[in-house]
């Protein structure tokens, strides 16, 4: 059983992690840069220590400096969250070496999935189907050396990466050269590592991952999949599980092949296994990620497993305590972005003045802000996710379409009407979902419908508003019937 | 009153009643809190003032309205091109002087890990560039300009 974790990350997972633990009895201690200071997580976490340095490579990606924090506050143990350093086998090396408990994988089990190539190989050894491509040693020559015989389109990717980073999809020959060089670039800054793979690009295809949990019982099992198709930039938005595209047939043979990749690199804790799924029902293994995932609550909710708290159940050194797997009902997740989907979704940032979240049942939000906190470019624009479940699959569209309708975010532009009209969309609403969705339903760029009734209800409300001063009112009355303090009598300075 | 919002400018006068404000058939009650009606139907909505800026969320919509003061005038896009977001500058792919056509990239910013590629909205010459390489932008900076 663990005592006292530090967490290694931030924001809403920092939040879902500190929260697990309180849960389970285990001390939290949360790291943060000087400018999360007085945000959620450094709050409810036991206790907060602040990094010294500036940008992400001094703080949250400063191993040293995170591990010297857990020795000097006693830690038992370390959880990374996801990104990060939760990916990175030297960092989970050096905690082990330390004496720690590392929350997730192995560092060889990480070093195996990390590096795409080593997964493909070791993958197609434990007879997993892969999709056809090649990795590239040799720069931009080989990349256009290679091309052909992968095909078009083809999707170039960070060997080292994730999250859509350093990933590039190439339609025509014509635009490779431009494309690989950006997505050398961006690997280079985003991992330390310009590596990159090509792969062909399956159109039509889905993207679907099945959970995966093993402890050190000898136990791994499946906890179903989540269908994650709806993406943009290759970063997925709208997440569901169970996938309209599976039967229990096919949940069964995938379930099993992720079994089966999580054996073959002895896999402990929890992870995902990624796979694409044509139109015929052909699947083939895309990546393992090997953490716990942004979309982990969809499987949360139809399973009833609280994967965080087997986490740390499982690194605690007890067998995790799931049951026979039973999917029950449906979940949605989307991912809210301070972001303009109306302007080729370009991060946004700005006040959140206003932060007024969805409640009801079957509503769950995860969030690491609140009202009166910024949006600011130093970080992912990831505001907060927002899943619900309901008993069938349209019920849960129609209550995430409430829920998103119910959703207040004033001072900063985010993707909440994109989300909403997506829940409303004829072809989300038939589960016709393929990862090329975003572009095939609004090629030349999505723009929110605004009826006539809502813009003239919108310049009612702003000029009433102005005409009354609304909001800035309500405070003055407030500030002078509130009774004068003693303490701002002894603040007050005299010259 | 005039407002510009992201389909230009538009203009309201308002028909007051107490607390209430008519406008289209529709009443909106305002007090602490902000109340619409639409054919006998009621719906909460909230707003709130950024800057200049009036934010409404109203039937799931968000919309932005600037106050436009009585009398000023404000050009529009002059042909310049400006930075989408704060960021760095990564790379310039052109040179001062030289003739583009619409849709060429002119130039790789980057925002939050992510690149994004700056196009040329017309066909042009590119008369100055503000920025290179390495260089830290703010949002709307004008990064070059182009003269048609």
């Amino acid at each position: 059983m663990l005592k006292r974790t530090l967490v290694a990350n931030r924001g809403e997972i920092a939040c879902r992690i500190i929260r697990a633990c309180k849960e389970a009895g285990i001390e939290s201690v949360a790291v943060h840069a000087e400018n999360d200071a007085g945000t959620i997580f450094t709050e409810i976490a036991d206790i907060s220590v602040q990094l010294n340095g500036e940008g992400l490579a001094e703080t949250y990606l400063n191993q040293q400096q995170i591990l010297d924090v857990a020795i000097d506050q006693g830690c038992d143990s370390v959880h990374p969250g996801f990104g990060f350093l939760s990916e990175r086998a030297d960092f989970a090396q050096a905690v082990m070496d330390a004496g720690l408990i590392w929350i997730g994988p192995s560092p060889e089990a990480i070093t195996k999935m990390g590096d795409k190539m080593t997964a493909r190989i070791t993958m197609k050894e434990a007879g997993v189907p892969v999709i056809p491509g090649e990795e590239i040693n040799g720069g931009i020559e080989e990349v256009i050396e290679v091309a052909p015989s992968v095909g078009y389109p083809l999707l170039l990717k960070a060997t080292a990466g994730g999250g859509g980073k350093g990933m590039r999809a190439v339609h025509h020959p014509d635009n490779l050269e431009s494309e690989a060089k950006a997505a050398m670039r961006e690997a280079l800054n985003a991992f330390g590592d310009d590596r990159i793979y090509i792969e062909r690009l399956l159109t039509g295809s889905r993207h679907i991952e099945i959970q995966v949990l093993a402890d050190n019982f000898g136990r791994t099992i499946h906890l179903g999949e989540r269908e994650c198709s709806v993406q943009r930039r290759h970063q997925k938005v709208f997440e569901e599980s169970p996938s309209v595209a599976l039967d229990s047939e096919l949940r069964e043979a995938m379930g099993s092949a992720a079994c089966n990749a999580a054996r073959a690199v002895d896999y402990v804790g929890a992870g995902t296994v990624e796979f694409l799924v044509t139109p015929t029902g052909e699947f083939f293994f895309l990546e393992m990620n090997t953490r716990i995932q942004v979309e982990h609550p969809v499987t949360e909710m139809v399973t009833g497993v609280d994967l965080v708290r087997e986490q740390l159940r499982i690194a605690g050194g007890e067998p995790m305590s799931c049951r026979e797997l039973f999917m029950r009902g449906h979940a949605i997740e989307v991912r809210l972005y301070a972001e303009d989907p109306a302007n080729n979704f370009l991060p946004s940032i700005g006040p959140l003045k206003r932060f007024i979240a969805p409640t009801g049942p079957g509503v769950r939000l995860d969030t690491g802000v609140r009202e009166g906190d910024s949006v600011t470019p130093d970080y992912d624009p990831m505001l907060a996710k927002l899943i619900v479940w309901a008993p069938s699959r349209k019920e849960a569209l129609q209550r995430m379409g409430r829920a998103l309708d119910e959703f207040v975010i004033l001072g900063c532009v985010t993707n909440i009407r994109f989300l909403r009209e997506l829940c409303d969309h004829p072809d989300v609403v038939d589960g016709w979902t393929t990862t090329d969705m975003i572009d095939r339903l609004w090629p030349d760029g999505w723009n929110p419908e605004i009826t006539q009734s809502i813009s003239d209800a919108g310049l009612l409300i702003a000029a009433a508003c102005e005409s009354t001063n609304h909001g800035k009112r309500i405070l003055l009355s407030q500030e002078i019937s509130k009774a004068p303090s003693i303490f701002s009598t002894i603040q007050r300075r005299f010259p | 009153m005039e407002f510009k919002t992201s389909e230009g400018r538009a203009e309201i006068q308002l028909t007051k009643d107490g607390s209430s404000f008519i406008h289209e058939g529709m009443i909106l009650h305002t007090g602490s809190d902000l109340l619409l009606e639409i054919d006998g139907r009621k719906h909460k909505v909230t707003a709130t003032k950024v800057g200049d800026t009036w934010w409404v969320h109203v039937l799931g919509h968000t919309l932005q309205f600037e106050i436009v003061e009585p009398g000023a005038t404000k050009a529009d896009d002059d042909g310049g091109l400006c930075a989408p977001m704060p960021g760095k500058v990564l790379e310039v792919l052109v040179t001062e002087g030289q003739s583009v056509n619409k849709g060429d990239p002119l130039m790789v910013m980057e925002a939050m890990k992510m690149e994004h590629k700056i196009i040329a909205g017309s066909d042009g010459i590119v008369e100055t560039i503000h920025y290179r390489a390495g260089d830290q932008v703010s949002q709307g900076a004008e990064l070059l300009s182009l003269s048609e």
